[in-house]
């Protein structure tokens, strides 16, 4: 590595620098408590997917650069030279690590590993070796902001072609839309994924529920905030925020899509409209009586899996067990504190890099796949498309033999028409 | 040989307090220069009241009793003693009648704070060495312990001395006179403290912990004062 792309990266590693970082780059005892918390050490038990050793791969460089005994006596501290076998570390450390932070709840310091390996992220931004797939998909969002008008026919075709899966699912009155958009004065903009799955479901609850709502031109995934580039992560986010202060909406609803729910929630700021999961707002029409689900639908046991960022992350817990119980007799979680349900091994960008990662994802989510065994469930439901996937493909993987779901499509699903519904 | 023990009990010693008042202070101040975080950093479920929460896991280190009861007790019993110890220096520059609710004689817990102390350390110390936190350990970590053992063996030998063996040459009130005189900055040192039998340890002991409060400021030490505001990141 030439000295002048050293001088941008550290320049880039400043960058990261808030008091929070600070705080956990100086805290650190590696008093080991954190060693169990890792699915991936857990699973695979190699030391270096300990969180303790991830934050270390960044603290050794900071020791180097950014504190003088690393300079005098860089040993004690084991501080380390930004350099090319440095960059293959932190690719390491970067993306062996979902972010689901359950390294969190075990730190006696609360030491955010997902906060410190954004570091590592950036700079392999810095240094190009980023996964080129994920700075693609980032910077297709992006395009996608700045020419809208571009694909609006496209979409638009896609959207109408739709309506009749919804109509199926939920018919709706004479002259309404099954699925507006674009709709000015709409009280909720329900941003959802690039796919008829996020979108039928979905339009058949809010009518059903006689909301009044539109949907996004936009995808609510942010790939920008998988590859770690803050910039891009709050252009793909603003697309999102724009949109939605042009149509003058109450609430944006995020789909079931944990990063894109986690950014919308805590990165979108103050702002004329609250920021809902598409969790919270089902929780909320069966708690005021909007719609009516059929508790018989499903049969056999039903257990959930809680998306880290929705979750632990986001605080949307309760709200997916209430929906649970109005769907299920037999519904039974797998641990008995949320904040340490396993992460499904598929977050931080992993389940987008594909069939590059599915041998780690398979390897170190055995810990997920055993909990869910133990469980006993016939149906594993779950509220995040990346979870879906990675939890699909464990699945076929390990022959767990249960049902993957979407919570929200399992709603949509037992909707009860309104004609059958009890007075 | 007496200037280099009057260097280290005099000198050295404010030396030492300097580096580590102005060191942690100004440490602490450039953290709080830097921007904060622009998204919460919290774990969720939430529990309030916030603040009394963040001071339950600063001070009780939930966490590690759930996963690591061993370590939580050694823990536990490692930072009251510290607590203890410093109840008993500040005893040792002079009497502080609110020390006295529970009556003892100076120096506080009878040699008993000084031995957990010890074993704490040692404890602390060998668990380094066996995997994984062996393999998570760095240099630092170790020499922090070593120094924080010397520091406690070599202070807590003058107080067995005079507890368990009845060694009386060096008393409470040779060292309340040594540490009175260096607190109104009108340096003295007993005769007992320098030419006695065991000043050496009190040199020790005052060497190392004068090292101890050099390293402080910027060493993993900070984290008895980091710990509360990143606790509270995690609690919101």
């Amino acid at each position: 590595m030439d000295s002048q792309t050293q001088a941008e990266l550290l320049k880039l590693f400043r960058s990261k620098f808030t008091q929070a970082i600070k705080y956990y780059l100086e805290t650190c005892t590696r008093c080991g408590t954190c060693v169990e918390a890792c699915h991936v050490y857990a699973s695979m038990g190699r030391t270096k997917y300990i969180s303790a050793y991830r934050h270390e791969i960044i603290r050794r460089l900071y020791k180097k650069y950014f504190k003088v005994r690393g300079r005098f006596w860089p040993s004690v501290g084991e501080a380390k030279e930004l350099d090319d076998l440095a960059i293959e570390e932190l690719y390491e450390a970067a993306y062996s690590c979902t972010g689901c932070r359950r390294c969190m709840v075990y730190c006696p310091f609360g030491i955010d590993t997902q906060l410190l390996m954004s570091i590592a992220k950036l700079l392999l931004i810095g240094a190009s070796a980023e996964p080129e797939i994920l700075s693609l998909l980032a910077d297709t969002s992006v395009e996608k902001g700045k020419s809208l008008e571009f694909f609006k026919e496209g979409f638009l075709t896609g959207v109408k072609q739709l309506e009749k899966e919804v109509v199926k699912k939920w018919q709706t009155e004479a002259g309404q839309t099954a699925i507006p958009v674009d709709s000015v004065g709409a009280d909720l903009l329900y941003v959802a994924l690039a796919g008829a799955h996020s979108i039928i479901p979905a339009a058949a609850v809010f009518n059903a529920a006689g909301e009044k709502w539109t949907l996004s031109f936009f995808e609510a995934v942010n790939f920008g905030a998988f590859v770690g580039d803050p910039t891009k992560t709050k252009l793909i986010l603003d697309r999102i925020i724009n949109e939605a202060l042009r149509l003058k909406v109450k609430e944006v609803c995020v789909c079931e899509c944990g990063t894109a729910y986690r950014v919308m929630k805590q990165l979108s700021g103050r702002q004329p409209f609250k920021v809902s999961s598409i969790t919270e707002v089902h929780a909320r029409y069966i708690r005021e009586g909007r719609i009516k689900i059929d508790k018989t639908r499903f049969s056999g046991t039903v257990t959930y899996h809680d998306p880290c960022q929705i979750a632990r992350n986001g605080g949307v817990i309760d709200e997916a067990r209430y929906i649970l119980r109005h769907l299920s007799n037999d519904f039974r979680d797998m641990t008995d504190d949320p904040r340490y349900n396993w992460c499904c091994g598929g977050g931080g960008g992993l389940v987008a890099l594909g069939e590059d990662t599915l041998d780690f994802r398979m390897k170190s989510a055995k810990v997920k796949v055993d909990q869910v065994k133990a469980s006993g469930a016939k149906i594993l439901s779950t509220a995040c498309e990346n979870c879906h996937t990675q939890l699909s493909n464990l699945n076929d993987h390990y022959k767990m033999g249960v049902d993957v779901q979407f919570l929200s499509s399992m709603v949509a699903d037992a909707l009860v028409p309104k004609e059958s519904a009890p007075a | 040989m007496q200037s280099v023990i009057y260097f280290i009990l005099v000198p050295m010693v404010y030396i030492a307090c300097a580096i580590f008042l102005v060191g942690t202070i100004l440490r602490v101040v450039k953290i709080w220069q830097y921007p904060k975080q622009p998204t919460t950093l919290q774990i969720f479920p939430e529990k309030k009241p916030k603040w009394l929460w963040t001071l339950y896991d600063t001070f009780m280190f939930p966490t590690v009793l759930r996963h690591k009861p061993l370590l939580w007790i050694f823990l536990m019993a490692f930072h009251i003693s510290l607590v203890l110890l410093l109840i008993g220096h500040l005893e040792l520059i002079a009497e502080f009648g609110i020390f006295q609710i529970v009556p003892h004689e100076v120096f506080i817990g009878n040699g008993y704070v000084g031995l957990t102390l010890a074993v704490c350390l040692l404890y602390f110390l060998f668990r380094r060495m066996i995997s994984p936190v062996k393999d998570l350990s760095i240099p630092e970590d170790y020499y922090l312990l070593i120094l924080l053992f010397l520091i406690v063996i070599f202070g807590s030998e003058m107080d067995w001395a005079r507890r368990w063996y009845e060694y009386g040459e060096m008393t409470v009130e040779d060292y309340r006179t040594y540490l009175y005189s260096l607190l109104v900055f009108k340096p003295d040192l007993p005769y007992s403290t320098t030419f006695s039998g065991h000043s050496f340890m009190l040199v020790l002991h005052v060497f190392f912990a004068n090292l101890f409060l050099m390293l402080f400021p910027f060493s993993q030490l900070m984290h008895a004062i980091l710990s509360l505001p990143v606790n509270k990141l995690r609690r919101g």
